[in-house]
Formats: structure tokens, sequence, C-alpha cells
């Protein structure tokens, strides 16, 4: 694996805001990347920099080796698909794909024939052959996607910034788009750097996932790593998969946040977050409780939501605080609780993992 | 609404003066121009319906006491002043325009800079144009001293429209046709000025009827041969005849028709998108 980009210490201010803030980070050659972050994490802006159409205040974007900062966006050979598409509405769907290779600077391409043979084979690839003649408002919002990204691939950049492409698209439009994109990319063996603020988008595409958090990078490994250890809370709290308590830990090893107190690794006595895994949680009627019901916490079920291969239940902790517990269905009957009733929430010690600052 | 009768024919009534107002002077204008002549004046009642006026432009009756509207000149002049200002005002607006895109140090005092064309008093420009033309002894004409005081009167309403028109105008195409490694020349060619055309259009448009009848610069600035404005002026000092309600009519007219022309086309073309549309439906 070569490195094909890499930005060094990357910062970008708006005015008072920090929006990158010194950011290190090095793309592979032919890697899926994905950038999960919260908005306003600066997940746009590290996009904006890389393709050209911000210049950082400080630090250094090198692609293939060579210093981007005197190269201007129209040469960097770096593509670049936005959350809107940005087609051009006043071309027709084979003319938008057409426009970098009849237009571009550098060899822009004459010859009929080989254009029109470039750009159906494109548009044959995102599955769009027979619709070439249609105008932009002529196609539904997956057709745009597919043709805002041919436009860009047919191009043939070393990279394909990525700016929340499925954002726009309905639930299931979206899951088919990530099958298709994931095709594409094996077929041409592009580098793609994919932003989004959707967790599971982020762990379904990326070789590597890479979480920024507030202009920094807050953690960037395997999909498995990522969802399984993160390396924050921070990280953890993104994920949006993790019920999570604010509290101290004891000489003795347990951990209080509040009114309850939970099992823990023995340690130095210092303030931390306990975060347990939705899918982690076993909840037990309190009646069939012996006197120790384990770690957990005495929660009162407030309703559930079904989701066809897992169903997730909402609590009410004794402090106000909303857990969630969530099973899969694929072994299992969905279990059924008293609304308003008490529970006990329990979960393996060993599962719990505990962040000290 | 529907229970409030009074409410109702106040607007009504209201709404009626407005149209009432906004027109009345077009139609005593037209009534007018068909009065009799060459006895028959510029008031009521008409004596007698007639075309004579209209023949009288175009000198098509006999020779009277009533010299014809020198005007011949002064049109051509007019127009293609106008059109000087049109191209010129809409050129510099645009590129104005596009560099307010993005803030740039000192764009709050150019911007208040442009726009003091179009709110500085026009007797006082004409007249402060005339002086300086002067003193540098340059000669007022009206394709040199008038031409400026017209592109300094009209650029900051074609810098308005377009600044406008970029306000709404999405910049990530642009972004996308760079990324395809397209320079920003060619992209502005290619994709921006496509895109803005409508906002160039009507920028033209303003520049051209702002120039067209502009008086109060003119005036001053135009030296020896006048402008259409001003030889209609000229001719009121003597006495007014109706030719001169024939003239608005037909220039009337002449706009009123461009706009059509203009409105079929739009109505055309929406026409065939909706065509278009209704068969993807079917498909």
């Amino acid at each position: 694996m070569t490195a094909i980009l890499e930005l060094k210490n990357v910062t970008k201010r708006y005015g008072g805001d920090t929006a990158l803030d010194g950011l290190s980070v090095t793309l592979e050659a032919n890697e899926y990347i994905s950038l999960l972050g919260p908005s306003g994490s600066g997940k746009s802006t590290l996009l904006r920099v890389i393709a050209g159409f911000e210049k950082p205040d400080a630090g250094e974007v090198l692609l293939e080796g060579r210093s981007l900062a005197q190269v201007p966006a129209y040469r960097r050979g770096i593509g670049f698909v936005s959350q809107g598409f940005a087609l051009f509405p006043h071309l027709s769907v084979f003319e938008n794909v057409a426009f970098g290779l009849r237009n571009r600077e550098d060899d822009p391409l004459q010859d009929a024939a080989e254009l029109r043979r470039r750009v159906d084979e494109m548009l044959a690839l995102v599955g769009l052959s027979d619709l070439g003649e249609r105008g932009i408002d002529q196609i539904s919002g997956g057709q745009k996607q597919r043709v805002a990204l041919a436009r860009t691939l047919v191009a043939d950049p070393k990279i394909i910034l990525l700016d929340e492409p499925l954002g726009a698209l309905d639930a299931n439009l979206r899951a088919r788009m990530r099958v298709e994109l994931r095709r594409i990319r094996q077929q041409l063996g592009i580098t793609f750097m994919h932003v989004t603020g959707n967790e599971e988008e982020a762990l379904a595409m990326g070789d590597r996932v890479a979480v920024l958090d507030s202009g920094r990078l807050a953690q960037i490994s395997d999909p498995d790593s990522v969802y399984n250890r993160p390396q924050s809370a921070r990280v953890a709290k993104f994920l949006n998969c993790y019920n999570m308590f604010e509290g101290r830990r004891d000489e003795g090893g347990a951990f209080h946040a509040g009114v309850s107190s939970f099992a823990c690794s023995p340690g130095a006595a210092a303030a931390g977050v306990y975060c347990v895994r939705f899918d982690k949680i076993r909840v037990v009627p309190l009646q069939g409780l012996s006197e120790d019901g384990g770690t957990g916490v005495r929660a009162t079920f407030i309703t559930s939501e079904y989701a066809g291969p897992r169903i997730t239940y909402f609590f009410r902790g004794a402090d106000g605080k909303v857990l969630e517990v969530e099973y899969h269905l694929s072994h299992r009957r969905p279990d059924e609780f008293a609304v308003g009733g008490d529970y006990w929430l329990s979960w393996s010690p060993d599962e719990a993992l505990v962040y000290f600052q | 609404m529907e229970n409030r009768p009074f409410l109702r024919s106040a607007l009504a009534f209201y709404t009626a003066l407005f149209i009432g107002f906004l027109y009345a002077p077009f139609v005593v204008l037209g009534i007018l121009s068909f009065q009799a002549g060459p006895e028959g004046g510029p008031q009521f009642p008409i004596t007698e319906w007639s075309t004579y006026w209209y023949e009288h432009i175009f000198g098509l009756t006999p020779p009277s006491r009533i010299a014809p509207l020198p005007i011949g000149e002064a049109m051509i002049r007019s127009l293609t002043l106008a059109f000087m200002t049109m191209v010129t005002s809409t050129v510099l607006g645009t590129m104005t325009a596009q560099a307010f895109r993005r803030r740039f140090k000192g764009s709050g005092f150019v911007f208040y800079l442009v726009v003091l064309g179009m709110i500085v008093p026009g007797v006082l420009v004409g007249l402060g144009l005339a002086l300086v033309a002067n003193n540098l002894g340059i000669s007022r004409a009206w394709w040199g001293t008038a031409y400026v005081a017209h592109v300094l009167y009209t650029f900051p309403f074609a810098f308005l429209v377009m600044l406008a028109i970029f306000n709404r105008f999405d910049r990530s195409v642009e972004e996308a046709a760079w990324s395809l490694g397209v320079t920003p020349m060619r992209t502005f060619r290619k994709v921006t000025f496509p895109l803005i055309f409508p906002g160039v259009l009507s920028s033209m448009l303003f520049a051209f009827t702002l120039s067209y009848d502009e008086f109060p610069r003119t005036l001053f600035a135009a030296g020896a041969d006048l402008t259409l404005p001003l030889a209609i002026y000229g001719t009121f000092s003597v006495e007014i005849h109706p030719n001169i309600f024939a003239f608005g009519v037909l220039t009337t007219l002449f706009s009123f028709s461009i706009l059509a022309v203009y409105g079929i086309l739009m109505s055309l073309s929406v026409r065939r998108a909706k065509k278009a549309a209704i068969q993807e439906d079917i498909q």
C-alpha cells in the first residue's frame, strides 16, 4: 500500500471558529475511507480543503508526495461529488457526463465518436444507459446521484471525495446506492473518501473509518475496531449505540454514576464515562431477581421500536436518563414489557467500556 | 373576506383608482393622437377622428405650417447610445457582481461607490460632467460625455440585478466543473454564464430602457447633437401638437410587440418542457 494523499497538521478557521484543528491523516491508494462526524465536526471543510475549494490556514496537503499548496482545484485531478449533486441544470444527462472530457484544460477530448464511447460506457457502469438524452429535471434523486458519480468517474480522478452522497436519498435507495458504490469502486480501483454523518453508512462503506471530532481526528481504524473498541467516549457517542454514564471510579473498583454504581476494573480513583452497548444488555423482571442482580441499573420501561431484524426498548433510569436496549431477533422472539413497569437492566462488566479523563 | 362587503368594495375601488392613474395618461395620449389635423390641438374635444398625425410623422401629409418632428436622426442616436450603454453596463455590472461574490477588503466601500451613480441627482451629475469636460477641454458629445453619464447611471442597476442573481446562484456547480479539470474561465463561459443568462437579459433591458429615455444627465452632457428625449422636449418649447402623441403610441406599440414576441417564445418553450414531462409520466 502506498500513500496517495497525506494531510499534515491542516488547520482551517472561519472567523473565530476552528473547523480543522491541526489534522493529520494519510490515505492509501485504492482505499475506501469513510469519514464520520457530527455536523460541525469539520468533515465537509476537510473535503473542501483537499479538493482545493478552500485554502488551509496552516499545514500541508500532499498528493502523491507533491504539495498542493500552489495547485488550484482544476489542476488537482481530485473528483468531488457534493451533497446536492451539483449537476449542470442546463445540460442533458449525457452532456453532464461529457462536460469534463470536453472542456478540461488538460487534453480536452474533441473526437465525437470517442467521447460518445466513453460517456456511454460510464452511463452503462452506473446503470443509466437509456437516460442519456433526458434533462436533469426529468430524472429521480437516485438517478441524479448516479449522474454525479458518472460525471466524476469519467474524468478518471486519482481520488474521489464524496460529501454525504447518500444524504439526499430515501432509506431504500440509500441501501441500494451503497451496494452500487462498492461495486463501482471494485471495478475501477480508485481511492474514495466518503463523508457521512450516519454511523451505519460509515461502518458499512469504509475499509477504514475515520472519526472526526471538533476538527481533530478522534480515531481512525477498521470498522470493527471503531464499533467494538472506540478509542474515546466521544467516538462511542457518535456511534449512537452506547448507553453512557458519567461518573467516578473509587479505589475499590466501583464506578459511581448518580445513584447507580457498577462493577469496573480496579485502579486509581478518577472521573470518567462508563459505556454499555445497547445490544449487550439483558432485561430482567424485578420479581424474579435474587438479592443482587449483578451489574446493572433499575429502570422503567417506556416504549419499544420494532425494526424487523431487531427491536429497541426504551427505558428511563432513576436519574431520568433514557436508556436503550437492543435485541437482535434472528434467534429469538421480541419480549413484552409492561409500560411503566420497573425492570433491572443487567450486563456483564467485561462488556462495559470505561473511559477516564 | 366574503363576509366583509365594505372591505371588499373599498379594495375594489382602490384597485380601480390605482389602475386608472397607471393607465389614464396612456389612454388620453392614445385618444388624442387621433385628433384631426392640422388644425386640431392636443386637447379635448376631438374635433374629428383621423390618422392625420400618424401620416404626419412619416411625412405623408401635404406640407403645412407644422414642421415634421425632428426625430429621425435623434432616434438613431438614442438607439445607438442605448445599445452602447446596455453592453457596457451589463458587462461591467456582471463583472462587478462576480467580484462581490467573495467578500474582499473594502467591498462595503466599493459597493456604495458603485450605487452612488444611481443615487446622486441626475441634473447635478450632468452639469458636473459638463463642467469637468469643459475644464479638461473635452468637447461634449452624445457618444462621449453623455455615454459616460449613461453608463454611470445604468451600471448600478445592472450591478444590483446581477448581485441578486448571484445571491441565488449555487456555486457548487462551478466547483463541480473545476473538480473535473475545467479552468475557471471556461467554467464561467460554459456553466456560470448560461445559468445567469436570464439575469443578464433583464440587466440588459434595464440598462437599455433607462438610457433610451434618460433626460437630466443627457441635457447637459450631450452637446450639440440631441438624443430623442431632448429632441422631443425641444419641440414642446414651441408648441405641442398631437404628432407627439402619435409618436408615443407608436413607440409603445413597438415595445409591446417585442414583449409579445418574448412572451410567445417563453410560453412555447414552457409548453415543450411540459409535453416532455407528460411523456415521461406515460412511459
